[in-house]
C-alpha cells in the first residue's frame, strides 16, 4: 500500500502507540491489583489510566533552578518521536505498512539508540541531582543492552537475507523465529525492557531515586513523559512481534488482528514480569550483560548464520 | 532516492541544518550541549547521506553517533571534573592556533573542491547500496576496517584504564575528601601545600586548582 500523503500515515502510527500505551496503562493497572490481591473491576482499570491522566493534566508544573529547558522539553519528544519511527518501520498487515524501508531494522536500531539520548538529556537538564543519577545510570543500562538488541535484530534479519522488517515477516511463514531462533525473543525481550526502563530494568526513573529523571517532573509535563516512555514499550513490542512472532501472519483472523495481539502479548509479558521481578542492581546487571546476555547473542548470531547459509 | 522538489528542499534543509548546529558546537557553554549539537551535526549528514542513496551508512552514522555522543560527554565529565557539566565554562580556546588552523583547513578543503578533478559516475540504481557495502567491507577493505576497528577498541580500553577507579595513576581516590559541604572553601595559598603533604607519593599529578577539596 503506497501513501499518497503522510497525514493518514502520520495518524495510523499516532493511533497505534496511543491506544497501544493506554491497553498497556490498563493491564499495569490489572495487574498491579492482581498482583496485591486486590479485586479489581474491570471498570477501575480501564479508567484509571485516564482519571491518572487527567490528574496530571491540572497539576501545577515544577520547575529547577536554572535547568536547561529547551533539552528538558526536547526528552519526550525525542522518545515519542522514535518510538514513532520504530513503529513506522513494521508492517501492520499484509498490505498496510508506513515505511517499510529496504534498511527497516537499521532505522529502528537508530531511533532506539537516539531514546538513549532523550531519557539522558531528561534526567541531565533538569539540573538537579536525583535526576542527573538516573540519567547517567540509564547511559549504563543503554550501553549494556544496545549490543544484545542490535545482535539479536541482525540474527533475525539472516534468515530473511534482508534487512526490511517486512522481509524478515515473510521469512516467518513457515516456521516463526522464537522457535527458529530461540535465544532471540528472551535476548530481546531483556533488552526491550531496558529500553524502555520498564519493571525490574527501571533504574533511571526508580524509587530509589525518588523517581529518577521524572522527579522534578510534574503536571502535563509528567504526562507527556510517561505517555512517551509507554510510547517505546509500544514500539518495542510491536518490532518484538513482527521479528520473532511472525508479525501479521496467522490463521482465520485478519493480519491487523493478529498483529495487535501478538504485541498485546508482548507487551502484557514485559507489564506483568515488571510486577513479578524485583529491580535488579545496575552493577549486576552490567555484569550479566556484557558476560552473559553479548555471548549468548553472538551464539545466536553464529547459529542462525550457519542455519541460514 | 529519487529526485523530486522535497528531496532537494529536504537535502539544503538539513545541510544547512548540520551546518548551523556544527557552529552551535563551539557557540555553547557546556559539554553535554556540545556533544548534542555535533550529534544533530552527524544526523543531518546521516539524512543527507540517506538522501544521497547511501541509506545503511546516513542511518548507521545516526546509531553510532547517538551512543558516541553521549559517551564522549560522559568522558568529558569525568575527566573535566565538571559534575553534570551544566556549570557554564567556555568551549574554545587557543585562539590564535584554532583560527590559522580553521583557515588552513577551509582553504584546503576549498582548492580540492575547486580544482580537484570528481569522477562523473552515475550509479547503476538497480545495484543495491548496502550489499555492495558489505562485499566491500568484508571483501577487498578488510584488512583496512580491521585495522582501524582493533585500533578504536585498544584506545577505548586505554581511555578506560586511564579513567577507572583503578587506572593509570593509581586509586582514584587516594588522598581526596568527600568536599566540606555548607561551609566556605579554604583559601588557595594554604590548601596547595596541604594536598601536597597528604597527597603523599601519587600528589605529584594533582591539579592545584583540586586543592581546595583536600583536608589538610
Amino acid at each position: 500500500m503506497s501513501w499518497s500523503s503522510p497525514l493518514p500515515a502520520m495518524a495510523l502510527v499516532g493511533a497505534v502507540l496511543v491506544a497501544g500505551s493506554y491497553v498497556v496503562a490498563v493491564l499495569d493497572a490489572a495487574m498491579a491489583g492482581a498482583v496485591a490481591g486486590r479485586r479489581t473491576r474491570l471498570g477501575d482499570a480501564a479508567l484509571r489510566p485516564a482519571r491518572h491522566a487527567a490528574l496530571l493534566l491540572v497539576t501545577r508544573r515544577s520547575g529547577t533552578e536554572r535547568p536547561d529547558a529547551r533539552a528538558w522539553a526536547l526528552a519526550p519528544a525525542l522518545l515519542a518521536a522514535m518510538a514513532a519511527v520504530g513503529v513506522a518501520t513494521v508492517p501492520l498487515s499484509r498490505d498496510v505498512a508506513v515505511a517499510d524501508v529496504a534498511d527497516g531494522i537499521v532505522l529502528f536500531g537508530a531511533a532506539m539508540a537516539v531514546v538513549m539520548v532523550g531519557v539522558f538529556l531528561h534526567g541531565w537538564s533538569a539540573n538537579s541531582p536525583m535526576p542527573l543519577l538516573g540519567g547517567y545510570r540509564f547511559i549504563a543500562l543503554a550501553l549494556s543492552y544496545e549490543m544484545p538488541l542490535a545482535l539479536v535484530l541482525i540474527a533475525a534479519a539472516l534468515p530473511a537475507e534482508s534487512l526490511s522488517v517486512g522481509a524478515i515477516v515473510d521469512s516467518q511463514h513457515d516456521l516463526w523465529n522464537v522457535v527458529r531462533q530461540p535465544l532471540g525473543l528472551p535476548l530481546y525481550l531483556v533488552a526491550g525492557t531496558g529500553l524502555a526502563f520498564w519493571g525490574p530494568l527501571d533504574t533511571c526513573d526508580a524509587a530509589d531515586l525518588a523517581g529518577g529523571t521524572a522527579v522534578e517532573v510534574s503536571g502535563p509535563a509528567r504526562l507527556v513523559w510517561e505517555l512517551s516512555r509507554r510510547f517505546v514499550l509500544v514500539a518495542v513490542a510491536v518490532m518484538g512481534a513482527a521479528v520473532f512472532l511472525g508479525g501479521w501472519q496467522g490463521p482465520l483472523l485478519p493480519g491487523a488482528v493478529w498483529m495487535a495481539l501478538k504485541a498485546l502479548a508482548l507487551a502484557a509479558l514485559i507489564t506483568w514480569l515488571g510486577h513479578r521481578v524485583a529491580r535488579v542492581r545496575l552493577e549486576r546487571f552490567v555484569v550479566v550483560a556484557w558476560t552473559v546476555l553479548i555471548p549468548l547473542a553472538l551464539v545466536d548470531v553464529f547459529v542462525s548464520g550457519a542455519i541460514a547459509l | 532516492m529519487t529526485r523530486s522538489l522535497p528531496v532537494d528542499v529536504a537535502f539544503w534543509l538539513f545541510g544547512a541544518g548540520s551546518v548551523l548546529s556544527a557552529w552551535l558546537v563551539f557557540r555553547t557553554d557546556s559539554m553535554v550541549r556540545a556533544a548534542y549539537w555535533l550529534l544533530a551535526s552527524f544526523a543531518g549528514v546521516g539524512v543527507v547521506m540517506v538522501l544521497l542513496h547511501a541509506r545503511f551508512l546516513g542511518l548507521v552514522l545516526v546509531l553510532m553517533m547517538a551512543g558516541e555522543m553521549t559517551i564522549m560527554a560522559v568522558f568529558m565529565v569525568m575527566f573535566m571534573m565538571n559534575p553534570a557539566g551544566l556549570n557554564p565554562m567556555t568551549m574554545v580556546h587557543q585562539h590564535r592556533t584554532a583560527k590559522v588552523a580553521g583557515v588552513v583547513a577551509f582553504a584546503g578543503l576549498a582548492l580540492v573542491g575547486v580544482v580537484g578533478d570528481f569522477p562523473d559516475r552515475p550509479a547503476d540504481p538497480s545495484r543495491d547500496p548496502t550489499a555492495a557495502l558489505g562485499r566491500e567491507l568484508l571483501g577487498d577493505s578488510m584488512l583496512i576496517f580491521e585495522g582501524a576497528g582493533v585500533t578504536l577498541l585498544a584506545t577505548m580500553i586505554g581511555a578506560l584504564a586511564i579513567a577507572g577507579k583503578r587506572g593509570r595513576y593509581g586509586d582514584a581516590e587516594h588522598g581526596s575528601a568527600p568536599p566540606p559541604l555548607g561551609m566556605a572553601a579554604p583559601t588557595g595559598g594554604g590548601g596547595v601545600g596541604g594536598a601536597d603533604a597528604a597527597a603523599g607519593p601519587a600528589g605529584g599529578d594533582e591539579h592545584p586548582g583540586m586543592a581546595g577539596m583536600e583536608h589538610p
